[in-house]
């Protein structure tokens, strides 16, 4: 065995001899690497030439971490194949002597010593000592916030020693344990200093405790050729094209759209029938289908601009707010719950934002101050802090329009789940939100490195990161039971008074009892705490006990006061900092807030947060001013991309969330443009971009495929045609209801709610009145709707930007064997024969209607007939058995046209448009 | 002609199209519309596993009174631990003293694998294992661990791994789900249905929940007050309405789709509820699954679930327990005993019966917690147990393309922190995809135009240790 090592060691076996730098990676790095990292050419700023250039790292941080080779960058960037650009990738042999080098090859960090910045250890005290020392809390007198209040130090005198680590205060009591204090620790959330933080504030002590040099701050490497990309430049009108086909124009949209066709000898299918046309209509502005009679009125409606009035009575519809205001919440990630643990607990007022949404689409509100009140609502005005109320509808919904960044998932309630990790992963899924609904940036990879695709360096994610910390401070951390104002409206507040007023009352009566009894026994002078005088006085243990209980009880069936959920900003913000590797507590150089880097450009104003008034950062207020600048670059593209992907089936940009470099370019690159400068010119009014498009010849044209369609643009890219799609969760689900007659028309307020059966099925819980709208309805994380669920009902992880959509089994065992559709179909035809009486013809002519918004056909009249007259024949044996008491011919004639109801509920018809 | 073409081609046939060419451009509209299959797909080179079980044993199974024997924790039993060791107790609690283990370890097979005395049944698998005693987690509570677990990050919103290994592989039975989730009837694990989420992917890769008592599926069944005739009949006249829906409207794929939706949820009554019927087993078969014994019949009866789906096709299949009884705070011996005594035959039972039928070849078994627990005691004396430790614990695996009777990498010599050849979760996760036949860093989701893997960005790498 001892020949076999003499053996290898003799070879250079790489695997028996300790690995070091020259013999085990310097070829790998010489060979794969060093062309752009080398002394001279410093891509990233690193260089791989030796082991303290790749221990002092780049622009990212350190390239390697010793003994810790899955913490490494530079691991990460070679298994991620993200270096080396190009095919000549390492080798998996090659990763893993890199590997073994950098885990069992190199000296331990300590031993390293690097040089210790001021920076990185104000962020590890941030992390672990300001809560109680710092702006808020002075414990001992002492706060470590900067250098000098350090050396000012407290109570026990100066916490830090220039030069003398052993001697520092500071070092000793964290060395020791002392602090922070482990019990109090846990009730804050806050976590211990670990060994290797520690060797930084001795290393930074030791080394003369120096301010961090405000030159070593490294400069942006956003570089203006960057901002040339189209995304990033601001939206000019286009020229409008001119096209061969007049007859098929009907406003811009279309110039555009057939200036592209005709260049490939395509053209507009033909224009869908009215009937179609109205459905679709319908169901893509309200979600629903129209009635029989709003059927029959547009029919009757035979003047030239019958459709534009039809276009312009359901946008001032109050549905149009129900089910466009599903497409934001969508975008914002809406859920009623905090969405962590069994659980799962609900957020009560979440729903006044789902209200403000509804409220603000149906009154038009102008894009700009749509998106300024829900990113800035609290920053507008301070006057919800001067008012004492009665408060207004109007301030109610500016507050707690901020809920547009309280939407996702919040562990923070329970102290053990509101560590920094989880903070900063709360702060992280925002940050996600407002980037991929708003802006269409994917900035999320720029938490851990520098944007592969984008230029979106890291600092510029921290950046934007850190106009949200203002409010979300992961170092004074405020969970979400802590978030909500006592605002409410003054009906909301007198029905809760007048229904906690009699329990108010028995309250009052019992205590004064208590009081009465427990006089005689109380020594003058002593306050009693809970217990303490029964337990002197064992004697009153049987008067006081039901007394109590009986107290308590009624306490519990007090209602709350009512609130709102409102974001706003802690008083002093901490320092925000690049975290390398997107590590909580691995702190790099500090960021102030800013806007990514990439969209800086001399025609817009610069990011400039200012205060407006005490108490408020003023960060989210400058992004929004930012934001909704007339021509930035991406705002108004995105959001009239987003609305044209809802009425196309496709966005112009498919990839609506990413307007970079790694998403697809626009198809119609003019159209967007077009598009967007019209939205800001029309005072960013949506209502007005939605008449635009559905009123455009594009939005009338008949879904139908042909072959020759298909072989020239497989993907539709082009739009000769419209999409066929099915309906989505929602819209099936409210169809289900409206052409039941089960649909409750009950808006705003709290959700309707939901019942788990003992099969674990979700279902939702009726009113008096039916079943309420599904933008209604409970959306608690842990219990969707299982319908919806089936028909890809997004899980908000954060938010869902684009709905996907499948056609599975499961749907079929929903709609076909589930409860609820039966339940309906019943319904359905019982209100059928209401309405139609017992012919057959006409009940099969209402439920057409009904379900297809159309006639029924002499030959599906009589397929129909047929079934009935089969369904029929089924049911007087079942209800003999039944014991029904109802005259069972009467009866079976409904169920036979329950069973009709039911077919077609389940019919492709029914939940595709055409 | 390349994979995808040929898949698109045997659709066409299948689906009665014009031609590979037309099919071909209508499955890409289908793709760029949003709408994906379950078609089985194939991998990207080829695998050692078809399938996988996953046994997650939530809570926080015990190591170093399972897998690890530490024999240094008797020695020092009683000493005071070192800071970092105490500030490790969660709870609020005094941190106890370093505890060794009530479970004796003995050597167990020609392997000779330690295993400890409270899975008896296990231990005479030992030579069909693969244990990992070098994991190490990122997070000490339960959530965060279970999604780092499911889904690669301590967050809530990633797809789970079943929904990336639906994703990738589909299935190779049409008429059952391709990723099936056995829950405990007592209660859901913690994290509730997130464990088995898409989240982002496409929602037809979600896991779909059978349940082990009643009709497996919600709604399998028709509505029992409407006559069976009747269902027949309104199924007729469903399929003349959708045909001739269909015919006015060609070239639209998920119409197609919609149709075979239909008739596949009808098969599928049959399918699940045979696949489920455990009482097709012999009785041997079930007396071996511990059916017949109280503490065991119901672990048992999804284990033997599990065999069944698993037989018929169905790609992944994961089970729980009862919420998260290993979670051994308090009581450790009977508290781990209960949570062993409930599984450990119907495990060791699955095992040696998958061997028995060959499936062991072409199934990998996983079994596994969230984390590990401390060396130290939470609480004291007879009501001692241990606190969450995700620095370093253990899981197995067995099957398909594994070394077996082998023991991988090492905690230290107390229990706490893993140490040598350390396996992180992403490797663990990296590893399963490998079995499968699919390179982690190839399984990819575009989602906004960029890359998603259920690896992320993490370094992850293979445990080709433990390969076969």
């Amino acid at each position: 065995m001892r020949n076999l090592i003499y053996l290898s060691l003799l070879l250079g076996n790489p695997l028996l001899a300790a690995p070091t730098f020259d013999a085990t990676v310097k070829p790998i790095f010489a060979a794969k690497c060093a062309s752009c990292h080398n002394e001279k050419v410093t891509l990233g700023k690193l260089s791989v030439e030796s082991e303290r250039t790749l221990l002092k790292g780049g622009e990212t941080g350190p390239a390697i971490l010793p003994g810790d080779a899955a913490k490494s960058l530079l691991i990460d960037k070679v298994v991620t194949r993200q270096m080396p650009p190009g095919k000549d990738k390492l080798t998996d042999v090659e990763i893993d002597r890199i590997r073994e080098w950098i885990n069992t090859g190199l000296p331990k960090i300590q031993e390293v010593a690097a040089e210790v910045s001021e920076h990185e250890v104000r962020g590890i005290l941030q992390a672990r000592c300001v809560l109680c020392h710092g702006s808020g809390r002075k414990e001992g007198g002492l706060d470590l916030r900067t250098v000098a209040s350090r050396l000012k130090g407290g109570k026990s005198g100066p916490a830090i020693v220039p030069g003398k680590p052993d001697e520092s205060l500071l070092l000793q009591r964290i060395v020791k344990g002392e602090m922070p204090p482990a019990k109090e620790a846990k009730a804050l959330a806050v976590e211990l200093a670990t060994d290797a933080e520690a060797g930084k504030i001795r290393a930074w002590i030791a080394a003369g405790a120096k301010e961090a040099d405000p030159k070593s701050i490294s400069p942006d490497i956003v570089r203006e050729s960057d901002k040339k990309f189209w995304s990033f430049q601001p939206p000019v009108a286009p020229a409008i094209p001119a096209v061969k086909n007049q007859a098929l124009v009907r406003n811009s949209i279309d110039r555009f759209l057939l200036a592209k066709l005709e260049s490939k000898n395509l053209t507009y299918n033909r224009e869908a029938s009215r009937l179609t046309l109205m459905r679709r209509l319908y169901l893509d502005l309200t979600g629903v289908p129209p009635t029989p009679s709003e059927v029959a009125e547009y029919e009757a409606d035979v003047a030239l601009n019958a459709y534009e009035r039809l276009v312009d009575r359901l946008l001032a519809s109050p549905r149009y707010g129900e089910r466009w205001g599903q497409h934001w919440l969508d975008l914002a990630g809406y859920a009623d719950s905090e969405g962590f643990g069994e659980h799962d607990g609900v957020r009560r007022y979440a729903w006044r934002y789902r209200d403000y949404v509804i409220r603000s689409l149906n009154a038009d509100k102008p894009y700009a101050q749509f998106l300024t009140e829900q990113i800035a609502g609290d920053e507008v005005s301070n006057d919800w802090q001067n008012s004492k109320g009665p408060f207004s509808q109007q301030l109610i919904d500016r507050l707690a329009a901020t809920g547009f960044l309280r939407t996702t998932p919040d562990p923070t309630n329970s102290n053990e789940r509101g560590l920094i990790a989880e903070r900063m992963n709360v702060l992280a899924d925002e940050v996600e939100v407002l980037s991929s609904s708003v802006m269409g940036l994917t900035m999320g990879c720029a938490r851990c490195h520098n944007h592969k695709y984008d230029p979106i360096p890291q600092r510029d994610y921290y950046r934007l990161s850190a106009i949200l910390q203002g409010a979300y401070d992961p170092y004074e951390w405020r969970s979400p039971n802590k978030r909500e104002l006592p605002l409410a409206m003054p009906d909301e507040i007198a029905e809760v008074e007048k229904a906690n007023a009699p329990i108010e009352a028995e309250i009052k009566r019992l205590t004064d009892q208590i009081e009465l009894i427990s006089a005689p026994f109380k020594k003058e002078g002593v306050t009693y705490k809970r217990g303490e005088l029964v337990k002197e006085n064992p004697e009153l243990k049987a008067k006081l006990d039901p007394l109590n209980k009986e107290l308590g009880e009624l306490r519990g069936k007090l209602k709350s006061k009512p609130h709102t959920r409102v974001l706003t900003d802690n008083l002093q913000p901490s320092q925000s900092y690049l975290l390398r590797r997107g590590d909580p507590v691995s702190f790099g150089e500090p960021v102030e807030p800013n806007i990514p880097q990439v969209l800086k450009h001399s025609s817009l104003k610069a990011y400039q947060p200012v205060a407006p008034y005490e108490g408020t950062s003023g960060r989210r207020l400058a992004l929004a001013q930012w934001l909704t600048q007339p021509n930035h670059p991406l705002t108004a593209r995105v959001a009239v991309n987003q609305m044209w992907m809802r009425h196309f089936g496709r966005g112009i940009v498919p990839t609506v969330a990413n307007f970079g470099k790694s998403g697809l370019p626009p198809s119609h690159p003019e159209l967007l443009d077009y598009l967007a400068t019209q939205f800001v010119e029309s005072g960013w009014s949506m209502k007005a971009m939605h008449r635009m498009m559905v009123t455009s010849q594009a939005y009338r044209q008949s879904s139908l495929a042909t072959e020759a369609q298909i072989a020239a643009d497989p993907e539709n890219a082009l739009l000769a045609r419209m999409p066929l799609q099915r309906m989505d969760a929602e819209s099936l689900y409210d169809s289900l209801l409206l052409v039941s007659s089960r649909l409750d028309n009950k808006a705003f307020g709290t959700p309707a709610e939901v019942r788990l059966t003992d099969d674990k099925e979700v279902l939702v819980k009726p009113g008096k009145d039916g079943y309420r709208r599904s933008i209604y309805t409970l959306h608690r994380r842990q219990t969707p709707v299982s319908l919806m669920d089936a028909f890809d009902q997004p899980s908000m992880t954060p938010n869902c930007t684009e709905r996907r959509r499948s056609n599975v089994a499961t749907q079929a065992l929903h709609l076909f064997n589930g409860s609820m559709s039966w339940d309906l179909a019943k319904y359905m035809a019982g209100r059928i024969v209401d309405e139609s009486g017992s012919d057959r013809a006409r009940q099969i002519e209402n439920l057409y209607l009904r379900a297809y918004s159309r006639k029924a056909t002499a030959e599906e009249i009589k397929l129909s007939l047929d079934a009935l007259q089969e369904f029929e024949k089924q049911w007087p044996e079942r209800l003999k058995q039944d014991l029904s008491e109802a005259p069972h011919a009467a009866q079976a004639q409904w169920l036979a046209l329950a069973n009709l109801c039911h077919a077609i509920l389940n019919s492709a018809e029914f939940s595709f448009i055409d | 002609m390349n994979k995808t073409n040929r898949r698109d081609f045997f659709n066409s046939i299948a689906n009665g199209l014009h031609g590979a060419t037309l099919a071909s451009l209508l499955a890409s509209e289908a793709r760029a519309s949003g709408v994906y299959d379950l078609k089985p797909k194939s991998p990207h080179f080829a695998p050692k596993a078809k399938a996988v079980i996953q046994l997650f044993m939530n809570g926080g199974p015990s190591q170093v009174d399972l897998f690890d024997p530490k024999p240094t924790l008797t020695r020092l039993a009683g000493t005071a631990p070192s800071r970092e060791l105490s500030f490790a107790i969660s709870n609020g609690d005094k941190p106890g003293f370093l505890m060794p283990s009530p479970f004796e370890f003995k050597k167990h097979g020609k392997s000779g694998m330690d295993l400890s005395s409270a899975m008896p049944h296990l231990a005479s698998c030992a030579d069909d294992i693969t244990v990992i005693r070098s994991m190490y987690g990122e997070h000490a509570n339960h959530e965060p661990a279970l999604f780092l677990m499911h889904s690669g990050r301590t967050i809530a919103s990633r797809p789970a791994i079943g929904s990336w290994i639906a994703y990738g592989l589909g299935t190779e039975n049409q008429n059952l789900p391709a990723y099936v989730v056995l829950d405990d009837p007592k209660g859901l694990p913690i994290n509730g249905i997130s464990n088995w989420q898409s989240a982002w992917l496409p929602p037809i890769y979600q896991g779909t929940r059978f349940r082990a008592e009643g009709a497996p599926v919600l709604n399998l069944e028709p509505r029992k007050e409407i006559p069976t005739p009747l269902v027949e009949a309104e199924r007729n006249l469903l399929r003349k309405l959708d045909q001739a829906h269909q015919a006015r409207r060609p070239y639209q794929p998920e119409l197609d789709a919609r149709i075979s939706s239909y008739e596949l949820a009808a098969r599928m009554q049959m399918a699940a509820s045979d696949a489920l019927d455990v009482n097709q087993e012999s009785e041997a078969t079930r007396e071996a699954y511990g059916l017949n014994d109280s503490a065991t019949a119901s672990y048992g009866k999804r284990c033997l679930m599990a065999r069944r789906l698993v037989e018929r096709g169905v790609r992944c299949v994961q089970l729980y327990i009862e919420s998260q009884i290993f979670d051994s705070h308090d009581k450790l011996e009977d508290s781990l005993g209960y949570a062993c005594k409930k599984t450990d035959q119907p495990v060791a039972a699955l095992l040696k019966d998958l061997k028995q039928r060959g499936l062991l070849d072409s199934t990998l078994v996983v079994w596994g917690g969230e984390f590990g627990r401390l060396p130290m005691s939470q609480g004291t004396g007879k009501g001692a147990g241990r606190d969450h430790g995700p620095n370093g614990f253990s899981v197995w695996m067995a099957g398909a393309g594994l070394k077996r009777g082998h023991v991988h990498g090492a905690t230290d010599d107390i229990g706490f922190k893993a140490e040598q050849d350390k396996v992180s979760v992403h490797d663990l996760h990296a590893t399963i995809l490998h079995l499968l036949g699919m390179n982690h860093r190839d399984l990819v989701y575009k989602r906004h135009g960029l890359e998603e893997r259920l690896t992320d960005q993490f370094p992850a790498r293979v445990v080709s240790e433990i390969l076969a």
